[in-house]
């Protein structure tokens, strides 16, 4: 597979993700030169996006300007998205670690009759095929998986990829035909949409940074010590099951086994025991910190570094710390 | 309303994880296995949306090998579904997620469905694919990572949250429609003993997979396990500003993740 690889644009704050950025990175170490990278991004206004698939060296870019794709389900863009990969003669699409690149998945496996994968962190050429490496079990094992085929479709797992260096390019915008769409992907509305269910900071899904707290912060009130500390590093909260269960803060906290499964550059867990239905959630983070005042807690096996102490002394310690480092 | 539940047996998560022979799986010899986390959130939702719609029934779907299948739709009896189904898995040949997904909604096209439930992932290959292909391959829309899912009796509608990176997104879908669910209202519940006793007994329907399932398109070629953890290094100090600044000054020149 040395073919078009459609990189799929995701759009924050008027920019290509993070997630999309290391997509692109992706798309380059496959050996893609400039005439093989295709960008695809959605939306009516979406020129200043497709310029910017030009700064990291993608020399074509397929907009879908159809104005329902802004409230219609998945389904819709995955019909738009194929489109774009028949128009690329792509061989790959690859799209980055969100919620949206692992709903696309399943969409694309059989509308585009590709092999797929989603959370991965490593790709590599094998053949004619791509192998990947992907965490499974929450972290405690990671498989390797050959994906043969015509058609292969990754979603990435979030900060597994640097972000491209810049390579610009004058890129070829093109927009995409419209493409009929079936009344009953259209039915259902979005009605509207909730900025970080998590509060003001960066949302648990793609933080480079979550702040966790456990059952060691004994009251939903001594909770503000976790999300000061996150606030100075720019980091998400997230808490165990025993905070959210106990109401100390929403469900949309909750990191584990039944709640999100996250993997920041770093994991620092304030006051949180261990307890596999939490490892499973955060194992795969990078670089992982306990504070917890049981030297004996399970937690102090999976982490990387650790402070045995009273988190009501050192957490707002830390935080101070955090302030004056940032302030230098 | 008729609502579909595909649930999967996982090993369960206090497993100690091995690698098989050949080194390709993981080794499930001795293994328990146990319904999915999310797949079990999922149940609880079906369950509680019969609740609150009369004349509504449960049909809990599973693909796979015996015994681990039968067992938990056997579980799923116990704990309230109406009906349990079995695709059993072609014998001997490894399968993907996509054919997976292939199977079930063969088993699922055979039978009356207003909304198919799922969790959005399975706790062992992670891989969340069978919700989105699901939609696909029965023609309807599907939703992922949904939280908070409601019947709305006055519009005839789903009224839910689906969860995102950006925060949340709110939806209203009408039926026929699938759901990859991150949550439910409750924690699942727990099967009375007699409820137990009755689902030994229960009938589990058997769907063939069949002949004509398309080969795999993906392969495990390796499971590994990370080297056992050394265990965290643990910071020394005689003041808690000092704990602070070892921490952060470790952070940011050797482990680099500051910023």
């Amino acid at each position: 597979m040395t073919g078009p690889i459609l990189i799929v644009g995701e759009v924050q704050n008027g920019h290509l993700s993070g997630p999309t950025l290391e997509a692109i990175s992706v798309a380059r170490s496959l050996g893609g030169s400039p005439s093989s990278l295709v960008g695809f991004v959605a939306g009516h206004d979406s020129r200043s996006t497709a310029l910017e698939f030009g700064r990291f060296g993608v020399s074509h870019v397929w907009v879908a300007r159809d104005p329902t794709l802004d409230s219609a389900p998945i389904a819709a863009l995955a019909l738009y998205i194929a489109a774009a990969a028949t128009k690329a003669g792509a061989e790959t699409i690859l799209v980055g670690g969100t919620t949206l690149g692992r709903d696309l998945m399943g969409r694309l496996a059989i509308r585009w009759n590709a092999a797929v994968a989603t959370g991965v962190t490593e790709v590599r050429r094998d053949g004619a095929a791509l192998q990947v490496r992907r965490p499974i079990f929450g972290g405690r094992a990671t498989e390797t998986r050959r994906l043969d085929g015509a058609h292969v479709a990754l979603a990435l797992r979030p900060h597994a990829f640097p972000a491209p260096l810049d390579a610009p390019v004058d890129p070829v915008i093109e927009d995409l035909p419209s493409v009929p769409l079936p009344a009953a992907w259209l039915a259902p509305r979005r009605t509207g949409t909730e900025t970080s269910a998590e509060g003001a900071g960066p949302s648990l899904g793609d933080a480079s940074i979550v702040v966790s707290g456990g059952r060691g912060v004994r009251t939903a009130e001594n909770f503000q010590l976790v999300e000061e500390l996150a606030a100075a590093l720019g980091a998400a909260v997230g808490a165990s099951r025993a905070v959210t269960d106990a109401g100390w803060r929403p469900s949309s906290y909750q990191v584990g086994q039944t709640g999100r499964s996250v993997s920041p550059q770093l994991y620092l867990a304030v006051g949180i025991s261990g307890a596999i239905q939490h490892l499973v959630g955060m194992l795969s983070s990078r670089v992982i910190v306990a504070i917890n005042s049981d030297a004996s807690a399970p937690i102090f096996r999976v982490a990387d570094y650790g402070i045995v102490g009273d988190l009501f002394q050192i957490v707002p310690a830390l935080t101070a710390e955090v302030r004056r480092v940032r302030a230098l | 309303m008729e609502i579909v539940v595909c649930i999967k047996p996982v090993p369960e998560a206090e497993t100690r994880l091995r690698v098989a022979p050949g080194g390709a799986t993981l080794d499930a010899e001795g293994v328990k296995f146990v319904l999915a986390g999310y797949d079990e959130s999922a149940l609880e939702q079906a369950l509680l949306l019969k609740e609150a719609l009369a004349g509504s029934k449960v049909h809990a779907i599973s693909f796979g090998p015996a015994p681990r299948t039968e067992e938990v739709l056997r579980a799923a009896v116990a704990l309230g579904a109406d009906l349990a189904t079995w695709v059993e898995s072609p014998s001997g040949s490894a399968v993907d997620p996509i054919q997976v997904a292939r199977a079930l909604a063969g088993a699922i096209a055979a039978i009356p469905h207003d909304l198919v439930l799922c969790g959005k992932q399975a706790g062992d290959d992670e891989a969340g694919l069978v919700p989105s292909a699901l939609g696909e391959l029965l023609a309807l829309p599907d939703f992922g990572s949904v939280v908070d899912l409601r019947w709305d009796p006055v519009t005839a509608r789903f009224k839910f949250l689906r969860s995102t990176d950006a925060g949340g997104e709110r939806w209203e879908a009408a039926t026929p429609c699938v759901i990859g669910l991150q949550q439910a209202w409750n924690d699942p519940r727990t099967a009375k003993l007699p409820n137990i006793l009755k689902s030994r007994k229960a009938a589990i329907a058997k769907h063939p997979a069949g002949p004509d399932l398309p080969g795999a398109r993906s392969e495990p070629q390796g499971f590994e396990l990370p080297a056992p953890r050394t265990g965290a290094r643990l910071i020394e100090y005689k003041s808690p500003q000092e704990a602070a600044q070892t921490l952060v000054r470790i952070l940011r020149e050797e482990a680099k993740v500051f910023p």
